[in-house]
């Protein structure tokens, strides 16, 4: 049998005809062959076929395995080598209009990145708990913060549907001391021991189930601990919190940024009866829920009413004067309890969510400022290519005629756009680094750049790449392609049709729409501002000082008040429990009428003094008097609390707390504001709180101490810390000035202010990149007609006109449709004001168009007049 | 004339066509060297050699006619080049001119 009958290893054999070159293939396979041959007769069969195939992998070889254009079926690769080289080539020889583009898109591309990240950051927040869709915050009434403490241990008892129940308080700032540093620590909690099998919290140190059992524990997170210890042992260690002994009975990480729930620290309740049995009226606790696996909130929504019939209906009545519980729903009263699930706290139900801060009209906004904006880069990206069109049909009209389909020159024009837009992206990531702190105080989050260049973002970022790339990309894609090669080689112009330019028009008209909106939307938010700022609030918020943290001093408020008597700035001084712009808590009065009428006044225990250093003015009767023992027993009202009482003469009615506790009115005082003006002046009652701070017997109610200050304020300032230091050294002295705090009402309103500010901001620049390229262009395609027109005597000043008027005109558009569009939208958001500025003043509607159609005069008129004092002579003889 | 940029195994290589001039191909050029040197080497290693001298412009090559022994497959026969010839008398050259520069160090030689 001959050698030549013998075949080696057929998978050698394909292998090598799978990667090896063509060109190389025969001579490689006939060395291989003749070895093999050779092989067979002096080493045998067997071991020349392993030689064979070992040869053959040898041969695997960089230089010998097929490069991509040996492939057949990837020989489109060439035409996109070629499509990426003319596409580099012609953003290269346009380098002003490239420019343009990649920089317009790279703005709207690193807002649209930012304001992403944002938004998936909002909606992750507590969607790391485990469990998270079975856990709910239960709410008094639809949507209340505080619940009665019996509630939720009463709830597991009688409803099988809820597996555990927590109770949580917070947040709140307290003292830390350790040895002999003091640290004041915010963003503290109370909860109850079984927060832990409702939230997912590690715990690093420490027992979960127990770390919260006895009175006086704290669970630190480990920032905190390593804060207090150095990185040395924290459980078992006994610090001071606010003065009281506390044993740290655990250490758990911190918890992550997307949380509603985002505490430094965790105290445990105290073991007294308002917490171990409490009652059912007393609402002072937030309760979460998780329920049994399987269990729907349906099923324990239908026990709600039986269940509040029960436990809550006798306490009720006794306030109500009502007989029966029946009778007080019949009478129109209310009483039930909601189940919100905890994943929508922070974007829904803000005020529940613990002081997280989110807001779903935040997110919405965001996202429709974000869109706005991508999308006036997008026109100009779709602007600029379509005018540059035109220098391109000569190229495409040869292509046609060299056999180009229709579907590779969309193909060529859709690599161009993908290359602007990559080119974009990678500015844009730039542009979002630096921007990133300004965001953040934008935003009120706190972004770091681990979490823009993260690879979730960066993805993100690709896909917005690839649909803008596409989306600005098909429209020039499509009208370039359609070129009729003849025409395009004989030169014929075919995107000076007038379809194109009513289309680019229309476009050029909607960024002026879209930059017009934003500005009116800016220009009142400000105004608003301002006319808040400015309003009569109907008290002096000037000049006085807030001293916080009184509480704190309880017998040492006489000799401290003695001390702040000597300072002669202060002229007036007084106690009181909350203060006017930080929240004032409602109380339940009664009319002593026949058929009783009850109202929850906003209430504020006050000593003598505060009605003269507020500066808020009596209309009819007395103020306190401090020597008059009775005057505890008295109370001042405001103009809108006689209002809504309706008696003509008030002086010496009364009101009553239920249980005979009767409020003799003393004096009515002209309405203040005492919060946001985005909320209306209620019915307020004034209490007389004593000179050493305690109020309704024996309780002490002073919490912040109020001064009305002459001038020199660092002096005073520094003086009153004297004073502080002198009587209660360990406690900090912190202090506000109650303008400022009336003026910190209105952060989320500014915050609001800046980002329209910004947007509109970033919208008009881009729409004025956009403009002036598409300015210069149209220019360059009339040089001949403008220099024409100079030869039979138009002036420079007529030329430049003729094409400044045909963008006001745009402008002009632009401002038709975006002041309805506008009026709308501003009359949606200052509905949510009790105090509202006048909508209809002309000027809000007709500063933004004109400011940015002075915008554009200046971006056009400056190329106009340049084009119109040329020479003639140079235009015209390059025929 | 500049450095010459050539390995060992290409010399060898280079020096193997030369002698062959009139037969140089893979197979051919493997079994001289194998023949004259006792050195094990793959065919790989060898094509990979002729290629890289062959683009150097040392060797030039063409395709022959088809024989029985390789299954109806051509051979790549390689020729030296005038520069592959002035590269092998420049690196012999060299190769003298320090041979002759050792001095007699005055040690026993002791061949085998």
């Amino acid at each position: 049998m001959s050698v030549f009958n013998q075949e080696p290893p057929q998978w050698a054999i394909k292998f090598l005809k799978f990667y090896c070159k063509p060109r190389a293939l025969e001579i490689i396979e006939g060395d291989a062959y003749e070895l093999f041959y050779k092989r067979i007769q002096e080493e045998g069969l067997k071991q020349a076929r392993r030689k064979f195939s070992w040869d053959v992998l040898r041969f695997f070889r960089l230089r010998y395995i097929k490069g991509l254009e040996d492939f057949n079926s990837l020989n489109n690769i060439a035409m996109f080598k070629n499509y990426f080289k003319i596409s580099v080539r012609s953003l290269l020889k346009q380098r002003f209009y490239s420019f343009i583009n990649i920089s317009g898109l790279a703005i709207g591309l690193a807002a649209c990145l930012l304001i992403t990240m944002y938004i998936s950051h909002e909606l992750s927040f507590d969607k790391f708990h485990q469990d998270v869709d079975r856990i709910y915050r239960v709410a008094n009434g639809q949507a209340g913060a505080w619940t009665p403490a019996r509630l939720g241990i009463q709830m597991k008892i009688d409803f099988p549907e809820i597996e555990e129940v927590a109770r949580l308080n917070g947040p709140y700032d307290q003292t830390f001391k350790i040895g002999d540093q003091v640290y004041k620590e915010s963003n503290g909690f109370s909860a109850d021991s079984t927060f832990s099998k409702i939230f997912t919290v590690q715990f690093i140190e420490g027992n979960p189930n127990d770390a919260l059992k006895q009175p006086n524990s704290i669970i630190l997170t480990r920032s905190l601990a390593n804060k207090f210890f150095d990185f040395g042992e924290a459980v078992g260690q006994i610090i001071k919190v606010d003065g009281v002994d506390v044993l740290v009975t655990g250490v758990v990480a911190d918890p992550p940024k997307n949380t509603h729930f985002h505490y430094s620290y965790i105290n445990s309740y105290p073991d007294e009866t308002w917490v171990t049995v409490g009652n059912w009226t007393g609402n002072s606790f937030y309760t979460y829920a998780k329920l049994a696996p399987g269990a729907k909130v349906e099923q324990i929504n239908a026990k709600i009413p039986d269940f509040v019939a029960k436990y809550i209906g006798p306490e009720l009545i006794k306030y109500s004067g009502h007989d029966s519980y029946e009778e007080f729903l019949a009478a129109g009263g209310k009483k039930t309890f909601s189940f919100i699930p905890m994943q929508q706290l922070h974007l829904h139900y803000p005020h529940l969510a613990l002081g997280s801060g989110g807001n779903i009209d935040n997110v919405y906004i965001f996202s429709a400022v974000a869109f706005f904006i991508l999308l006036i880069a997008c026109i100009n990206f779709m602007n600029l290519s379509t005018a540059r069109s035109a220098m391109r049909s000569k190229e495409v009209g040869m292509r046609k005629v060299l056999g180009s389909l229709r579907s590779q020159l969309i193909g060529q024009f859709m690599v161009e756009s993908i290359l602007v837009c990559l080119l974009s992206s990678i500015l844009a990531l730039g542009i979002a680094s630096l921007a990133l702190d300004g965001f953040n105080s934008l935003a009120n989050r706190s972004f770091g750049y681990n979490e823009l260049f993260d690879a979730l973002t960066l993805l993100k970022l690709f896909g917005l790449m690839l649909v803008v790339g596409l989306l600005a990309g098909s429209y020039p894609a499509f009208v370039i392609s359609s070129f009729k090669p003849i025409k395009a080689l004989k030169g014929e112009s075919q995107t000076g049709g007038k379809g194109n330019a009513v289309l680019r028009k229309g476009l050029v008209a909607f960024q002026f729409a879209i930059s017009i909106l934003l500005i009116i939307s800016t220009v009142v938010v400000f105004t608003q501002l301002s006319f808040i700022r400015n309003q009569d609030l109907g008290l002096n918020q000037e000049q006085v000082m807030l001293v916080k943290n009184v509480s704190r001093l309880e017998d040492k408020a006489p000799s401290f008040l003695n001390q702040i008597d000597r300072i002669p700035s202060v002229q007036s001084r007084s106690l009181s429990n909350q203060y006017l712009s930080g929240g004032v808590a409602d109380w339940g009065y009664q009319t002593l009428e026949d058929n009783p009428r009850s109202y929850s006044f906003i209430n504020l225990f006050a000593t003598q003094g505060y009605l003269e250093t507020m500066e808020i003015e009596l209309l009819e009767g007395r103020g306190f008097n401090k020597e008059l023992a009775s005057d505890t027993a008295n109370i001042l009202i405001n103009e809108k609390a006689k209002k809504w009482l309706g008696w003509d003469d008030v002086l010496g009615k009364k009101l009553s707390r239920g249980d005979g506790e009767d409020y003799t009115i003393i004096g009515v005082v002209k309405d203040f504001n005492y919060t946001s003006l985005r909320r209306d002046i209620e019915p307020f009652i004034f209490r007389l709180m004593e000179e050493d701070g305690r109020a309704e017997g024996n309780w002490y109610a002073a919490n912040y101490l109020s001064l009305k200050v002459t001038g020199d304020y660092p002096n005073t300032v520094s003086q009153v810390r004297e004073a502080w230091a002198q009587v209660i050294p360990d406690e900090p002295f912190e202090y506000v000035f109650l303008d400022d705090s009336f003026n910190s009402l209105y952060q989320e309103e500014e915050r609001f202010g800046q980002l329209f500010t910004a947007s509109s901001g970033l919208a008009i620049i881009i729409a004025c990149l956009g403009l002036f390229a598409l300015a210069a262009f149209t220019l360059q395609r009339r040089y001949k007609e403008i220099a024409v027109r100079k030869v039979l005597g138009a002036s420079v000043q007529t030329l430049a006109l003729m094409v400044i008027r045909s963008f006001t005109l745009l402008v002009g558009i632009g401002a038709v449709v975006a002041i309805p569009v506008g009026y709308l939208l501003m009359k949606e958001w200052l509905a949510s004001f009790a105090y509202q500025i006048n909508l209809n003043n002309p000027l809000i509607w007709i500063t933004p168009a004109v400011f940015v159609a002075v915008i554009a005069w200046l971006t056009v008129g400056y190329q106009s007049v340049k084009t119109a004092t040329n020479n003639p002579v140079k235009a015209l003889r390059s025929e | 004339m500049g450095r010459i940029q050539i390995g060992e195994f290409e010399e060898l290589v280079l020096l193997v066509v030369a002698i062959n001039n009139d037969n140089a191909y893979g197979v051919s050029v493997m079994e001289e060297i194998e023949n004259q040197t006792e050195r094990k080497i793959n065919i790989s290693a060898v094509h990979s050699a002729l290629d890289r001298l062959e683009s150097k412009g040392f060797l030039r090559s063409e395709v022959g006619g088809a024989t029985a022994e390789r299954g109806g497959r051509r051979k790549r026969f390689f020729r030296i080049t005038v520069a592959g010839q002035q590269a092998l008398d420049a690196i012999r050259e060299q190769r003298n001119r320090l041979h002759d520069q050792i001095p007699n160090l005055g040690l026993k030689y002791v061949g085998i």
